[in-house]
């Protein structure tokens, strides 16, 4: 058990490493992703203390010993280092990290001003999974649904519908209305219209832009994400080198909620369905949000790691999301739109040195910007295969 | 002049054509086969019913459509996480792949846990990277819903402790009295599976092993005991010799070690880097095998003959040696012309013969020994392994369990209740054996009358070891949780004598106990274990030996029995593996079943083939139903390079009992083979086969997919190639010079992705073919389907006979043609005919050069297969996922397990084709971005080229300035195919170069 804590953080670890440089002491160094996972600053106790002030309470010096490897201190009988260890129980991991880096989080969390706390907006609070419980979660559920073709759309529809067959049967059959141009012209609005309304239900058929199902745990990314600010791939490894990004599993929430067993929207009711997976051994059984047709093949690693896409260009602002919601609707205009546009990483990745003409163009001045469509990009095997 | 044809329908059509009348008549260009005899007579014509239907379906699809919501998609998560394992991301494990029967040194590549390809291991020195179809396909049976699933006993299910109770007990009271066990298996070439026999024969003391092949190679091995004193098979070694002599040996397809023998072969007839010189290779063979198709110098023979060819070989040779002769009828071919030769290139040859007779098997030792080609073509220093069996002892073990005196039969991969020579016999004698207990991974044809059945694990679920030769070692691992309720077999064995832990533990045990001494690389047994595993081989250096001398006094000891032929009779029958089936382990796999033979291009049958000479002066016509000595019914197939006298049946086939898809599909041949003594031979001298009357259809893809005459397949001699490189491929240049266009060509910023096909290395052994349908989720279609031409093969191999044009015209038709083989892919022209043909922009031309299809968009129109000139579109008739019809790898849950996750499964009446495996392409792409460098050169491998045992096929970016892939295309002999039409194809193909004298079928040649 402790072997399979301690690894999944240190493999974070490295991915970080090899994704980010160091920032200016102001904003977070790539290393605070980690530490992050299990502290907050000013924010309270997670898996490990708040961290608000440590610098001024504990020697430098021991901070970084302790950060590099805080149970060789424990073994080594350091008072302070078992005093936390013995409130903590949960060992900190080691960090393969230089003095700089250290220094660098350290100086981070000296300088760390807590944002302006923002006013809960009164929409948001509505689908909040706190309040979606019972029929009133339903109802809230219902704003973010599209339903296909319902309403108006279904009725218009059938109407034009009727009238194209009786307009149809009387100039054949019937013949009550004796002026046959009256017929055509209800014949071709009809037709005009029930083709309308086809073609645009047709072309949005499938396509989920808004969508936000129940799930079976209320997660609220707006806590874990926004408040908690754990970064987007401690739970979705696969985001840098997979085409799937992934579903934490269980054994990934369990990191944390081992001892966060209470949360500050609905208690414990919802904690302890992880407590439920995790004890009967039954995996929790997400709702896709964001569903691509079976053609469609989407790769995560292109577009975060080779890319530099952020999170946020496709699935919107998650962190301010207490149930997740689908923010565009994945159509292929919308990709094709940004793969127009999109500007590719064609000086910095080595990658790209075989396109040796349009290098050139870029020298003469020919061409400013290469945009993904330049390099193929558009091309219809480049997601359809 | 010479002409090609692919079948002798279309060089009957050829001769007429040449006639003044022109009788032929055309085949319809669509085929109505479809359609039922109600829908021909109707037609397209519709009524007011149908009208009414059509109203009503608009009218409650378009409510339905605007109405349905999207349903709800689940997205599971593990519920702990291997480490190992990042969903979307595959894994790759070594393994190793042995039935028994074939063996190779695998990668298996793993998603999310489930095997979903195998490919080649590079690191093997043995199979050097290469597979083959069978291999291949392996990983399909893995999903083999009709593997015995639990323990049986009785014939009831039962488990595994109570069958262990059971077989111990009963064991244990045979051990007491004395009575006799028998462990009764195919080979073994695991050595920790070898131990552990020897500590189940110390466990019940009385208790035997004996070695069963279905293909049995004793008589190589008495042979070899016999002249050279080692009771063992020598290692060959093709890629040292310059004269190839095979005599009815399949070394390329089926022989032994193909995969390792056709690398071998490949690299000995390679003229790329410069290289003019090239191997020769003669084949004397009584049916046209793969290896005969690829011989510079064919000789069809009967099997009658086969010997009285190699006397007169050897007697020519020691004559020449002043050695003593031996007596020998007059040879059906003048063989003084390939002796010279041979003598000309001492310990530069190889003479090789599959037949299953002391006698031969000494001759060509004899003559391998005078031509000094031991140490240098083969040698006895590495031993192959992998032919065990011993026709003796099973016979001797048959004739006891008959008289009774066998007490318990354990059989491990072996189903002699199918493929024995006397099935019958060997089901009677379990009969009367008192515990008989099978480890099949099938209730099969054997397994069924066993007492007990502890099903065995597939390959790839199993821990196992393996020795092909000595000292080279390679590891099997588990790549996915056992499927169903089986027990690997050894466990079993392992249960039953009584030795705690499991197969690995055991496995782990002798690999620190025996082979961890022989190596000094790793101090620690943990990692020298792991890297072995990691790795998959262990290879060490053999030990030198001296080199055997041949024992001339053998022929003494022999006496005059030696040199006695046995005549053949009116009809001599010969029984040979087909190259998708083989010995028939694999008949219940649809991608085997449906892989065209590479020389008839039947699937899905067996047949006897005659030569169209032979078969006229016989009656006889394609699809005529035969009885073939009096126990069989099978149709005729009519094949050129069959010897007149002799007909060929395919075995593995008949099987009964191996699951829904293999069962019953064509007819079991093994019974038809006689015994020579305890030997097997598989031929008959003195066949009989009466006409039925009956016909039976055989569906072949032999016709369709057709090329009409047009210049398609290249080739010269090696005198006029080493004259001009770019003899045969003339046309090329000029086609090139006139080559120019009105139209803006593409431009292709970065890569431009393109194949190269080298005639002289591809043998025509459809690896790759099984590869690509594994990759690319390629359907299974039927009999009845490929008999509507609508095989879904997403590259086939064509296969052209030739003859010189003057044969054409006589009317007897070419009893022994030459054939070339020639893969066919999408060619992923830059001028493509299938593109400006679709009318929805379904098929469009990227900017890497491939010419894409778009499933999503295809409506289905078929115009770009009509306009395809290579005939590689196809089109899917019908929905074959999830429809009881075709009830073959897509139809249930499991077999599903085995498609590519990263290709999509295309819906019916869309058009689909070779890709160049794009998927791979988009992969290798990211992994360089990931890692910020430019794509190195062979880094992108598609399917078929990894499949590939010859490396005949070459993948590379034409755009990159020194890649193999330019290489080939600089070369002389690289010619597009059908290029004058200008639709500048991505693929070249190699212009094929034959080791022969000029003129060499000019000796029938008159002008």
């Amino acid at each position: 058990m402790k072997n399979r804590f301690t690894i999944i953080p240190v493999f974070f670890l490295f991915t970080f490493f090899s994704t980010f440089n160091l920032n200016a002491q102001n904003t977070a160094p790539a290393e605070w992703a980690t530490c992050s996972a299990c502290h907050t600053i000013g924010k309270g106790r997670l898996v490990g203390p708040d961290l608000k002030g440590i610098t001024e309470t504990k020697d430098e010096a021991w901070l970084i010993s302790f950060i590099k490897s805080s149970q060789t201190m424990v073994k080594n009988g350091d008072a302070e280092a078992v005093k936390i260890f013995d409130e903590y129980k949960i060992p900190m991991p080691d960090n393969n990290l230089t003095d700089d880096q250290i220094k660098g989080i350290l100086a981070y969390i000296k300088n760390y001003k807590e944002a302006p706390k923002e006013e809960p907006k009164k929409e948001e609070k509505a689908v909040g999974p706190g309040e979606s419980k019972g029929h009133e979660g339903s109802g809230s559920m219902k704003t973010h649904e599209v339903t296909y073709g319902a309403g108006n759309t279904r009725t218009v529809f059938i109407v034009f519908l009727l009238l194209f067959f009786f307009s149809l049967i009387d100039l054949g059959l019937t013949k009550i209305i004796k002026a046959k141009f009256i017929h055509y012209i209800i014949i071709l609005t009809s037709l005009f219209i029930i083709g309308e309304i086809v073609y645009v239900e047709a072309a949005a058929l499938g396509r989920q832009q808004g969508y936000s199902p129940d799930q079976p745990i209320n997660f609220s990314h707006k806590v874990h994400a926004g408040q908690n600010q754990i970064d987007c791939q401690y739970c979705h490894t696969g985001i840098n080198n997979s085409r799937h990004a992934g579903i934490p599993s269980t054994n990934v929430c369990m990191n944390c909620h081992n001892v966060v067993k209470s949360g500050a929207l609905t208690g414990e009711t919802e904690i302890n369905k992880i407590y439920d997976s995790w004890e009967n051994k039954k995996p929790i059984e997400w709702v896709q949000v964001h569903n691509l047709p079976d053609y469609v093949y989407f790769n995560h690693a292109q577009h975060v790691n080779a890319g530099k896409r952020e999170c946020t260009e496709c699935h919107g602002n998650v962190e301010e999301m207490d149930r997740i919601v689908q923010v565009n609707d994945l159509s292929m205009g919308w990709c094709i739109e940004c793969h127009r546009t999109t500007k590719v990483q064609f000086e910095e990745n080595d990658y790209y040195k075989s396109f040796v003409e349009l290098h050139e163009k870029i020298k003469s001045g020919e061409k400013g910007v290469i945009t993904v469509e330049d390099i193929g990009g558009t091309d219809c095997s480049a997601c359809h295969y | 002049m010479k002409k090609y044809w692919k079948s002798t329908e279309e060089l009957s059509e050829m001769v007429q054509q040449n006639s003044p009348v022109r009788t032929g008549e055309q085949e319809p260009e669509f085929s109505v086969e479809g359609l039922d005899e109600a829908e021909i007579k109707q037609g397209l014509k519709s009524n007011r019913r149908d009208f009414l239907k059509m109203l009503g379906f608009s009218v409650g699809f378009a409510s339905l459509a605007t109405s349905c919501e999207t349903p709800v998609r689940k997205a599971i998560p593990y519920l702990t996480k291997p480490e190992e394992v990042t969903p979307g991301i595959a894994n790759h494990y070594a393994s190793t792949y042995f039935d028994g029967h074939d063996y190779a040194s695998l990668v298996v590549k793993v998603r999310e846990g489930r095997p979903i390809k195998i490919e080649g291991n590079e690191l093997s020195s043995i199979t050097q990277g290469g597979t083959s179809a069978r291999i291949q396909a392996s990983v399909l049976s893995l999903y083999d819903g009709n593997r015995q699933q639990f323990p049986l006993k009785n014939g009831e299910h039962s488990d595994y402790s109570t069958i262990d109770k059971d077989v111990k007990t009963k064991l244990g009271e045979i051990a007491a009295k004395g009575g006799k066990t028998v462990i009764l298996s195919s080979t073994v070439i695991s050595p920790s599976t070898k131990q552990l026999f020897e500590a189940f024969k110390e466990k019940y003391p009385g208790s035997e092993v004996v070695y069963y092949d279905a293909i049995s190679y004793s008589a190589m091995k008495k042979a070899n005991k016999e002249t050279f004193g080692k009771k063992t098979l020598p290692a060959y070694h093709f890629d040292n010799a310059e004269i190839i002599v095979g005599f009815n040996c399949d070394f390329l397809g089926t022989w032994l070690s193909p995969i390792e023998f056709s690398a071998q072969y490949a690299k000995t007839r390679d003229l790329t880097n410069g290289n003019k010189k090239m191997s020769k290779h003669y084949q004397f063979e009584s049916y046209l095998s793969l290896t005969g198709s690829n011989a510079d110098v064919r000789y069809p023979i009967k099997p009658s003959e086969e010997k009285t060819v190699l006397l007169n070989l050897y007697n020519y040779i020691a004559g020449k040696s002043s050695m003593d002769i031996l007596k020998a009828g007059k040879s059906p071919v003048d063989i003084s012309k390939l002796a010279d030769e041979l003598m000309s290139h001492p310990s530069k040859s190889l003479i090789v013969s599959g037949t299953n007779d002391v006698s031969i098997q000494v001759l060509v030792n004899g003559i391998n020994f005078l031509l000094a080609n031991l140490g240098g073509t083969l040698e006895f220093e590495r031993n192959l392994q992998i032919k065990n069996g011993c026709d003796h002892a099973f016979a001797n073990l048959v004739n006891e369990m008959n008289e009774g005196k066998v007490d318990a039969l354990i059989m491990y991969n072996v189903n002699p209740g199918y493929d024995y020579v006397d099935a019958e016999k060997f089901i009677n004698g379990m009969k009367k054996t008192g515990l008989t207990v099978s480890l099949s991974s099938k209730n099969d044809e054997t397994a069924k009358h066993a007492n007990y059945v502890c099903p065995d694990n597939h390959y790839l679920e199993s821990w196992n070891d393996a020795e092909p030769y000595n000292n080279l070692y390679s590891i099997a691992q588990p790549t996915i949780h056992n499927i169903f309720d089986t027990r690997q077999a050894q466990e079993s064995l392992m249960a039953w004598a009584g030795i705690e832990g499991n197969y690995h533990d055991f496995i782990q045990k002798y690999w620190e106990e025996n082979l961890f001494g022989k190596q000094s690389e790793y101090l620690l047994f943990t990692d020298f274990w792991n890297n072995s595993v990691q790795k998959g081989i262990f290879e060490t250096d053999a030990e030198t030996i001296e080199c055997p001398l041949f024992d001339f006094d053998y022929f003494n000891r022999a006496g005059a029995d030696f040199t006695k032929v046995k005549a053949g009779g009116d009809i001599e029958l010969v029984l040979y593996e087909s190259i998708a089936i083989g010995p028939g382990i694999m008949a219940n796999n649809p991608w085997l079943q449906e892989l065209p033979d590479p020389m008839s291009k039947a699937v899905w049958d067996n047949y006897v083939a005659v030569s169209p000479r032979f078969a006229k002066d016989k009656g006889w016509e394609q699809e005529d139903v035969v009885k073939v000595n009096a126990s069989i019914e099978l149709p005729i197939l009519i094949q050129p390079g069959q010897p007149y006298g002799t007909v060929s049946i395919a075995l593995g086939y008949g099987r009964t009992d191996c699951g829904k898809v293999g069962n019953g599909i064509g007819k079991n041949a093994f019974g038809l083979g006689e015994t020579n003594g305890d030997l097997r031979s598989y031929s008959n001298l003195s066949a009989t086969i009466e006409k039925t009357g009956e016909t039976y259809p055989l569906a072949t893809t032999q016709t369709h997919h057709d090329m009409k005459g047009r210049e398609i397949v290249k080739e010269t001699t090696i005198a006029e190639y080493a004259m001009n490189q770019a003899a045969g491929n003339e046309s090329h240049k000029l086609t090139m010079d006139k080559s120019e266009t009105m139209y803006p060509e593409y431009e292709f910023p970065g890569a431009h992705w393109g194949l190269a096909v080298d005639f002289n290395k591809c043998t025509g052994c459809n690896a790759c073919v099984v590869g690509c349908q594994a990759e690319n989720n390629v359907a299974v279609i039927g009999k009845e389907e490929v008999k509507n031409r609508r095989i879904m093969h997403w590259i086939r191999i064509d296969r052209y006979f030739s003859t010189e044009t003057d044969e054409i015209n006589s009317p007897v038709v070419s009893e022994n043609p030459e054939v070339l083989h020639q893969p066919v892919m999408c060619q992923q022209c830059d001028n493509a005919p299938c593109e400006n043909v679709c009318p929805v922009a379904a098929v469009l031309h990227t900017k890497e050069g491939l010419n894409a299809m778009v499933y999503n968009r295809c409506i289905g129109t078929r115009y770009c297969m009509n306009n395809c000139p290579y005939r590689v579109r196809r089109f899917n008739w019908y929905r074959y996922l999830d429809n009881d019809k075709f009830d073959y790898n897509f139809n249930d849950d499991i077999s599903k397990m085995v498609l590519n996750p990263d290709v999509v499964v295309r819906e019916r009446g869309v058009n689909e084709k070779c890709t160049f495996c794009v998927q791979r392409i988009q992969e290798k792409k990211l992994v360089a971005k990931d890692e910020n460098r430019p794509l190195r050169d062979g880094e992108i491998i598609p399917a078929c080229v990894q499949a590939c045992p010859t490396k005949a096929l070459t993948f590379g970016d034409t755009n990159l300035k020194g890649s193999e892939l330019n290489k080939k295309f600089e070369d002389q002999r690289a010619y597009g195919l059908l290029e004058d039409l200008h639709t500048v194809p991505s693929v070249q193909y190699l212009t094929k170069v034959r080791n022969k004298d000029a003129g060499h079928q000019g000796e029938k040649h008159h002008s």
